[in-house]
């Protein structure tokens, strides 16, 4: 059983293989065909990002457990310019997907937990959490 | 438009073809940007169920001959899902901000009921301070000195009377502690006395309603009192307080110049706020608002609120 996988996200071809992983992974864990969707369409935007604002980074995700649950954390990964705010980044306010509800915000609604972590001209590590419900 | 369309819908049904007759994620990012597209777009959800189903009738009887039915609405459910999932994201961040706003607003109350607190308890103590302060003092004046104390009492006391009305408006204790109508009472009296309008209250809610549509009811009329007072020039206001077996009802009437109601309620209109506010109060609660006017008629707002049980 594999409970981990990673992608390296340079190009259209790497989301699309990032995608099929997660399902295959989400499939592994026990989460219905529905939330396999969820998870591909965050991929699809923490690595729409990486590649809008990056250029280049990966995407890692493993099974997780606490205490008799069971989940998925999916991690985004890349050195690019970093968020300068990472609170006005999640606001509906900032940005035509923000203000609709997909892009980063999107993927925090899918998502059980969401954790940004960024440093200016270092980069960016999102991490995201789904429990098996 | 009809072209785009057109386009989408060419674009849609590829993208159908060849999910369903070899399921593949590249198929699937597709259509995910479709739905995101027409999310940006404001093509709605409604347009994608009818973008999938025009495509279900152009694809299926290419492919019904080689692969088994129940398969093919198994994979065009995948696709389905995939062109939607961009709205369930959108949904759940309105619902999200939603529920951050009506928290908000139940904050704003606590802080409002914190403010007329401290105005009525702790400037109100001050005041008696000052008056047994004034009382010692006027036993070492002369005649004269004490009749402009008395003077000076005299305004203390019509200060005291604007703390007390202004701590009600802020948020009305006497709405906690008696009811409705004891508060639209209290309110309308000091409004009336600060406005020159006359303004009646009528009716009864028939024992204690639900907090919430307490504080819904008495909020709305004080700013249709407040409208009333500032643009409809009318000399007279009624509130109409009435229960029916599962509601209330609420109306304020006045005989003011009334407006035009289509106007005043159209989505751009920045006067409209008021109104605005009121309705969402209402809604929270189920309720409804109706206004009836016309210019030189005077106006009405009519609330409903349905009470369970
Ligand atoms: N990996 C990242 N590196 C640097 N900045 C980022 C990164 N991810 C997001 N951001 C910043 O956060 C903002 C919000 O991102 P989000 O995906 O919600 O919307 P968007 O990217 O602006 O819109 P869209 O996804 O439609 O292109 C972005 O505008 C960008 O400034
Ligand atoms: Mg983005």
């Amino acid at each position: 059983m594999i409970l981990e996988d990673h992608v390296d996200i340079v190009n259209e071809d790497d989301v699309i293989a990032g995608r099929r992983k997660v399902r295959m992974l989400a499939a592994e864990i026990g989460f219905s065909p529905a939330e396999w969707a969820m998870l591909a369409a965050v991929i699809t935007e923490l690595s729409r990002n990486i590649l809008d604002y990056a250029g280049r980074g990966e995407v890692l995700f493993h099974a997780i457990e606490d205490g008799g649950r069971r989940g998925i954390a999916v991690i985004a990964r890349d050195h690019g310019p970093g968020i300068p705010n990472i609170k006005e980044a999640l606001q509906a306010s900032y940005s035509v997907a923000g203000g609709l509800g997909v892009g980063l915000r999107g993927v925090k609604g899918l998502m059980d937990s969401l954790e940004i972590i960024s440093v200016p001209g270092k980069g960016t590590t999102v991490t995201a959490r789904k429990w098996l419900s | 438009m009809r072209e785009i369309a057109g386009e989408l819908q060419r674009e849609y049904s590829d993208a159908l073809r060849d999910y369903l007759a070899r399921p593949n994620e590249r198929a699937l990012r597709r259509v995910y940007e479709m739905g995101r597209g027409t999310l940006t777009d404001g093509v709605g959800v409604l347009g994608i169920a009818a973008l999938h189903h025009q495509a279900l009738k152009d694809v299926i009887p290419g492919l019904s001959e080689e692969i088994e039915e129940a398969l093919l609405i198994k994979r065009a459910e995948d696709v389905f899902i995939e062109s939607l999932m961009p709205f369930e994201m959108s949904h759940r961040a309105f619902r999200e901000a939603i529920a951050v706003l009506r928290r908000m607003n139940e904050r704003i109350e606590q802080e409002a009921k914190r403010i007329a607190h401290a105005l009525h308890q702790e400037a109100g103590g001050l005041l008696a301070s000052t008056h047994l302060a004034l009382e010692e003092l006027s036993h070492d004046l002369s005649p004269q000195g004490s009749e402009r104390l008395t003077l000076v009492r005299q305004l203390l006391d019509q200060m005291d009377e604007q703390l007390r009305q202004l701590a009600h408006e802020i948020r009305p204790t006497i709405l906690d502690d008696l009811g409705l109508l004891p508060a639209l009472n209290f309110l309308a009296k000091g409004m009336s006395k600060r406005s020159g309008l006359a303004i009646t209250v009528e009716g009864s809610t028939e024992g204690r309603l639900p907090p919430a549509v307490e504080t819904a009811l008495y909020r709305n009329v004080q700013e249709a009192l407040n409208n009333a007072i500032r643009h409809a020039q009318a000399g007279a206001v009624a509130v109409m307080v009435s229960r029916e077996a599962r509601a209330v009802r609420c109306s304020i009437r006045d005989d003011g110049i009334g407006f035009d109601v289509s106007a005043v309620t159209a989505a751009n209109g920045e006067r409209g706020l008021g109104l605005v506010g009121m309705r969402e109060r209402l809604e929270f609660l189920r309720g409804t608002l109706a206004i009836t006017s016309a210019p030189g008629q005077g106006a009405e707002l009519l609330m409903h609120i349905p009470l369970e049980g």
